[in-house]
């Protein structure tokens, strides 16, 4: 390991040239948004195979080691987490319920994807098309050749779409319970299968031995991600229209137990300040835009993403178009709502850790800190202020985008 | 005020925990509150709880014609239990002082729509957030009809609205249509054989075991179903002639109508209460006679009160039956109380005014067994006022449904800032007209109440009683709350509780 080595260092060596150790680097910071609301000052970052390998407070460095000496005012953040993104993909949908569709079928490397690099995003959440329950989502990094190089994790989220109706809702009730059916059958075949037994053995003895255990029947596909969410094994995002929603959604839920989080879309004016006490108490993640919105059918404005964080919800922001011009001004965005009052260290969170957290990859990705991936972006300054430029982006130690050289 | 007891509740509860875990097995339920977030076992809590609401001080109309001024009703699991002057609030009660306003049965509207968001199956359907419900609660509209299902307007709710699924049974029968006059007669005529038959054979079948049971067959259901008196039908009628031939109708086979619209009821009132017809008004309707007859004919502003003189039971709605904020407004739903006092000034009592809206209304729906005024063991659908219901200038203060606050007008944006609450919640002693200026700062009411209330005035309206009073000193959202009050600015509060 590196590790010991780094640690016995005297003062700091910085060589440009020299001999190359691997894929073996350091980043010295003047500062680094670790991705979950702290900061970093004086940082070393020390990276080997698109890990970070370690890092600390002005570390001690190497000698040998190539140094990346970041300017005065620059700042590093981990790159940014989307999980909710369908660019690149153009499949269509249904309005019925196929919760073992895979949106990673629909993954293709294509120049669609170069935005989210250009823009900071190092992992994308790609989930697939339609209403009821469309499917499983895909974590991906926006780099590869091949989909098999681009997944990061697959079935990363069951997507469920709730709606004021009799038939979202049945989407969801029949999914548990064609589960519980499931589980019926199977015990009777386990009890058909145990007679037999019991007769085979009573018969002769011989043959009982060969068929010693009992397999039970195979779950049906679209039963399966229902298991797994019970399971804790598949977490649910389920994307609400209005307040209303929201309590059909807990009325549909019942009382049946998973991990779910809510997409709640504010492109539109929306009543969901009427449920944000409700969901903070759950502290379930909130995907949301960062947009200032109006009480539907008045003029006054709301901030709701801070209104949900300080509720207790783990929020996690998205850009508000799903397009290249949504990423271009996604941090400016963002910037805009800790202005009207949303907490700077959640905001970090919000498009960092939490997303990544949301998506399960949080012990990955989504943060800096040791044994996370390389995946980090270079300002010019304060991520959050217009002029602010993006010198570079990391992906797995790799700068992919920008115009800084290693 | 409903929003900050909430949190109250909220916050109240960890603590009301960790005593219990203190007193009693400390290691094992102390476990139990680490994993507070569970949504489920808060739930549960919430469940063990129960729900308990006093109105204190308040003036109890029941709607039935009773009146108990300064009196305490309570509410427990969404029913009345008690109402009257000796009641015991017990400890743990959410208390709310309403001296000086008024108690009134919740306002029921017999036709509606846009109250739920959506139509169909409104478990599944209904926007219980929807700001026509909301506006619908600040007219004092708790239960309402919503194309043939009978539902309350349970904001916050999805499940439990509905109270029946079927309000009216329609039938048409009217001069126009001839032959479907014809085949209503000849429905109620066939069903009335049947009965007769049918209990005929009953008498037989004492003395004669084999007697043959009249057949069923080509009977009308709907006809046997109105005969057996287990369903009144509805009819749409307004002219004079339709609404004689339903009262001559009523009386040969000996059934209750409810006649929707009655506009000229008031011509044919004797023969209207004779059939002992239910007839569902809307009080400022216009129409001049034809004057090619010579009979009396048109509306009358004396239509209701007309039709009640003559034993005709008056159901008061008015004219558009949604929420109008546009057009030629003041004749929808948020005016039901107004189209009432209408017909008050028509001649109609009072008290048949209010029970226009109320308990006869809940009656021609088939509801009144749980809602439509105060008595023991009634669903707790409640409107506390400020003044008169009937009044023009009158506010609903706080509507409740099912024992649970659903409107609170200061906590709402629609009408926090006409006339505002008065901290002490004490309404003003004069009725105030316009152009004079609202108390609402109401300084001169404080060295009148003697010092030892002054939590009452801080916290004024709605305090959690007993047991609860040492969670204040641990929770500093709590010592906020006073502070906040001292400002004493209503619209301030508004403005905080809906968080501009």
């Amino acid at each position: 390991m590196i590790l010991s080595p780094l640690l016995l260092l005297g003062p700091i060596a910085a060589a440009p040239a020299a001999p190359v150790q691997g894929d073996l680097f350091v980043i010295k910071a003047p500062r680094v948004e670790l991705g979950d609301g702290e900061v970093m000052e004086h940082a070393v970052i020390l990276v080997e195979d698109g890990e970070i390998v370690t890092m600390g407070q002005d570390l001690p460095i190497e000698r040998g080691i190539p140094v990346i000496e970041l300017e005065e005012g620059q700042v590093v953040m981990p790159g940014l987490v989307n999980p909710y993104s369908r660019v690149g993909m153009t499949g269509g949908g249904y309005n019925d319920s196929r919760p073992q569709v895979m949106a990673s079928a629909e993954l293709y490397p294509s120049a669609a994807y170069e935005a989210f690099l250009e823009n900071g995003v190092t992992t994308v959440g790609q989930y697939p098309a339609g209403q009821g329950i469309p499917g499983q989502a895909v974590a991906i990094r926006p780099e590869g050749d091949t989909a098999g190089e681009m997944i990061v994790e697959d079935g990363v989220y069951l997507k469920i779409v709730m709606r004021n109706n009799s038939s979202a809702k049945r989407n969801l009730r029949d999914g548990f319970k064609k589960a519980d059916d499931h589980l019926k059958k199977v015990e009777k075949e386990r009890e058909k299968f145990d007679k037999a037994q019991a007769k085979a053995k009573s018969d002769k003895k011989s043959k009982s031995k060969s068929k010693a255990t009992f397999v039970p029947p195979p779950a049906d596909p679209r039963v399966q991600p229902f298991f797994d969410l019970r399971e804790g094994k598949l977490r649910a995002l389920v994307s609400i229209r209005n307040a209303a929603s929201y309590e059909h959604l807990v009325d549909a839920i019942g009382d049946e137990e998973f991990d779910w989080s809510l997409r709640i879309p504010l492109t539109r004016d929306i009543d969901v300040f009427h449920v944000a006490d409700k969901v903070g108490e759950r502290g379930c993640f909130v995907l949301m835009e960062p947009l200032i919105t109006l009480v539907p059918g008045t003029l006054r404005q709301r901030n709701l993403p801070a209104e949900f964080e300080r509720a207790g919800a783990n929020l996690v922001l998205l850009p508000r178009t799903d397009t290249k011009a949504g990423f271009e001004s996604f941090l400016e965005d963002v910037g805009v709502m800790i202005g009207a009052g949303l907490d700077r260290k959640a905001a970090v969170r919000a498009i960092t850790h939490n997303p990544a957290t949301f998506m399960g990859l949080g012990d990955r990705l989504g943060s800096l800190s040791e044994g996370k991936r390389a995946n980090l972006l270079i300002f010019s300054g304060d991520p959050f202020q217009p002029d602010t430029k993006l010198d570079a982006v990391m992906l797995d130690g790799k700068f992919v985008s920008g115009d800084m050289d290693q | 005020m409903h929003l900050r007891t909430n949190q109250q509740r909220r916050t109240s509860r960890p603590t009301w925990l960790l005593m219990a875990a203190s007193l009693f097995l400390a290691p094992a339920v102390m476990a139990n509150v680490t994993i507070d977030d569970d949504p489920a076992e808060e739930a549960e809590v919430e469940e063990d709880k129960e729900e308990i609401l006093a109105l204190v001080g308040g003036e109890i109309h029941t709607g039935l014609g009773g009146v108990l001024r300064d009196a305490t009703l309570l509410v427990r699991e969404g029913k009345i239990a008690a109402f009257g002057y000796d009641v015991d609030v017990p400890e743990d009660a959410e208390v709310v002082d309403v001296s000086g306003l008024r108690i009134y049965p919740g306002l029921i509207a017999v036709g509606s729509f846009g109250l739920f968001g959506s139509s169909g199956n409104l478990d599944d359907s209904v926007d219980p957030y929807n700001q026509n419900m909301t506006l619908a609660l600040a007219a004092g509209i708790t239960t309402a009809v919503d194309g043939n299902s009978v539902a309350k307007l349970k904001r916050g709710h999805v499940d439990g609205l509905v109270v029946s699924s079927s309000a009216f049974e329609s039938l048409s029968y009217s001069n126009g249509n001839p032959q479907g006059q014809l085949k209503v007669e000849n429905d109620l005529k066939g069903a009335a054989d049947y009965i007769r038959a049918y209990r005929a054979w009953e008498q037989e079948k004492k003395s004669n075991k084999e007697a043959k049971e009249p057949s069923k067959k080509g009977v009308d259901q709907k006809a046997l179903r109105i005969l057996r008196g287990e369903i009144r039908p509805r009819f749409n009628a307004d002219e004079r002639t339709d609404l004689l031939e339903i009262a001559q109708l009523a009386q040969r086979f000996g059934f209750r109508p409810i006649i929707n619209g009655c506009r000229e009821g008031w011509t044919v009132a004797d023969e209207l209460g004779r059939a002992g017809a239910t007839a569902i008004v809307t009080p400022r309707t216009r129409r001049p006679k034809d004057e090619s007859l010579l009979r009396e004919g048109g509306s009358s502003i004396e239509n209701a009160s007309t039709l009640y003189k003559h034993g005709v039971n008056v159901v008061v709605v008015p004219a558009s039956r949604g929420i109008s904020l546009g057009g030629i407004v003041g004749q929808d739903l948020l005016h039901l109380p107004v189209e009432a006092g209408f017909a008050i000034r028509g001649g109609l009592p009072e008290l048949a005014g209010l029970r226009s809206i109320t308990i006869e209304a809940a009656r021609v729906l088939g509801v009144d067994y749980r809602i439509g005024s105060i008595e023991l063991g009634k669903d707790a659908d409640l409107i506390v006022t400020d003044g008169d219901l009937l009044h023009y200038q009158t506010f609903v203060q706080w509507a409740i449904v099912d024992g649970e606050i659903v409107y609170d007008k200061q906590a709402e944006m629609f009408f926090a800032h006409i006339r505002p609450r008065p901290e002490t919640a004490l309404a003003p002693a004069e009725r105030m007209d316009s152009g004079e200026e609202a108390p609402a700062d109401a300084p001169e009411v404080e060295p009148a109440e003697d010092a030892g209330e002054e939590p009452v005035i801080e916290e004024p309206v709605i305090e959690e009683s007993g047991g609860e009073e040492p969670e204040a000193n641990e929770d500093p959202e709590e010592s906020e709350v006073p502070a906040e009050s001292e400002e004493s600015e209503n619209t301030e509060q508004t403005a905080g509780s809906s968080g501009a």
